[in-house]
């Protein structure tokens, strides 16, 4: 199974500056880099991104036909997504013992939320076939 | 750019049953899977996933070392995400513009974030990026597959 490990925001990751000075969060970064190493050698990472504060996000409202987008910043500060991975595991116990390893993403106390994803037997086979062609469609190189 | 587009959840989205009726969804999974398509054709869509309702999800608390897990679902939250994608595009402008075209994923009204991902060039090393930071965001983020 796969599962999303979302790394909720906080005031701090929130008045971050952009660029992000190293020097400062030195610490953290080498600790998060060997953690993530760990990830890949154990070959439960499948992709992962930091997000950049949400005053540069964008919100769009649908209803209905109508569209209305809103600029950020958004003010739920705690139910903001600051960063993510995509893990490969077994089990939810697997990914819990993983995020309990996880190195504190923030200075003061934060949250790590882990989601199962949609697989595509909870479809059913015709949708599984039709969603592994269009998959199949999307080129390998991530962002280049 | 990588531009993450959130999906957020609404109540009935959260209490989906499992696994889905597709037939109830059907005129949903159409339109989402044309928009796809498109994302696809035009070298945008970087991936794409949905998330099962929270009631399957954990949350832990970090406090210095101490970790606190509770489990799903989290009714409180009035943010929950029920899918993403991630686009690769040229501005948020771009972002923006497919993102009109997005079909709303529910019967009732609906909520999607965009958000910028942190590029290498975000981070101030007090001069040239080193390469060998650079290239563990690279494997992090899944750039270098």
């Amino acid at each position: 199974m796969r599962v999303m490990v979302i790394v909720k925001a906080t005031k701090d990751s929130e008045n971050e500056p952009i660029p992000l000075d190293m020097a400062a969060n030195a610490d953290m970064f080498e600790a998060m880099g060997k953690f993530n190493e760990e990830l890949v050698k154990a070959g439960i990472m499948l992709a992962g991104d930091g997000l950049k504060p949400s005053r540069v996000g964008k919100r769009i409202h649908f209803n209905g036909t109508k569209r209305t987008v809103t600029d950020g910043p958004f003010s739920e500060t705690k139910e903001l997504v600051a960063g993510f991975w995509i893990w490969q595991v077994r089990s939810m116990d697997e990914a819990m013992e993983w995020a309990k390893r996880c190195p504190n993403p923030m200075p003061g106390p934060s949250d790590l939320e882990i989601r199962p994803l949609w697989e595509t037997e909870d479809f059913g086979p015709a949708i599984a076939a039709q969603e592994n062609e269009l998959r199949a469609k999307i080129p390998p190189k991530l962002g280049q | 750019m990588h531009v993450m587009v959130f999906g957020m959840a609404t109540k009935e989205a959260d209490a989906e049953p499992l696994p889905i009726d597709m037939k109830a969804k059907a005129a949903e999974f159409e339109a989402m899977g044309k928009f796809i398509e498109e994302l696809t054709k035009a070298g945008i869509m970087v991936m794409g996933e949905g998330l099962k309702p929270s009631r399957f999800g954990k949350l832990v608390q970090l406090d210095g070392s101490k970790r606190t897990v509770t489990d799903g679902p989290f009714t409180e939250s009035k943010e929950l995400v029920a899918g993403f994608m991630i686009w690769e595009v040229q501005s948020m402008d771009e972002a923006i513009e497919w993102v009109k075209r997005y079909p709303n994923p529910t019967k009732g009204p609906s909520t999607v974030v965009l958000r910028p991902a942190l590029g290498p060039e975000d981070f101030n090393f007090g001069g040239e990026i080193p390469p060998e930071e650079k290239a563990q965001w690279e494997k992090m983020s899944g750039r270098d597959k």
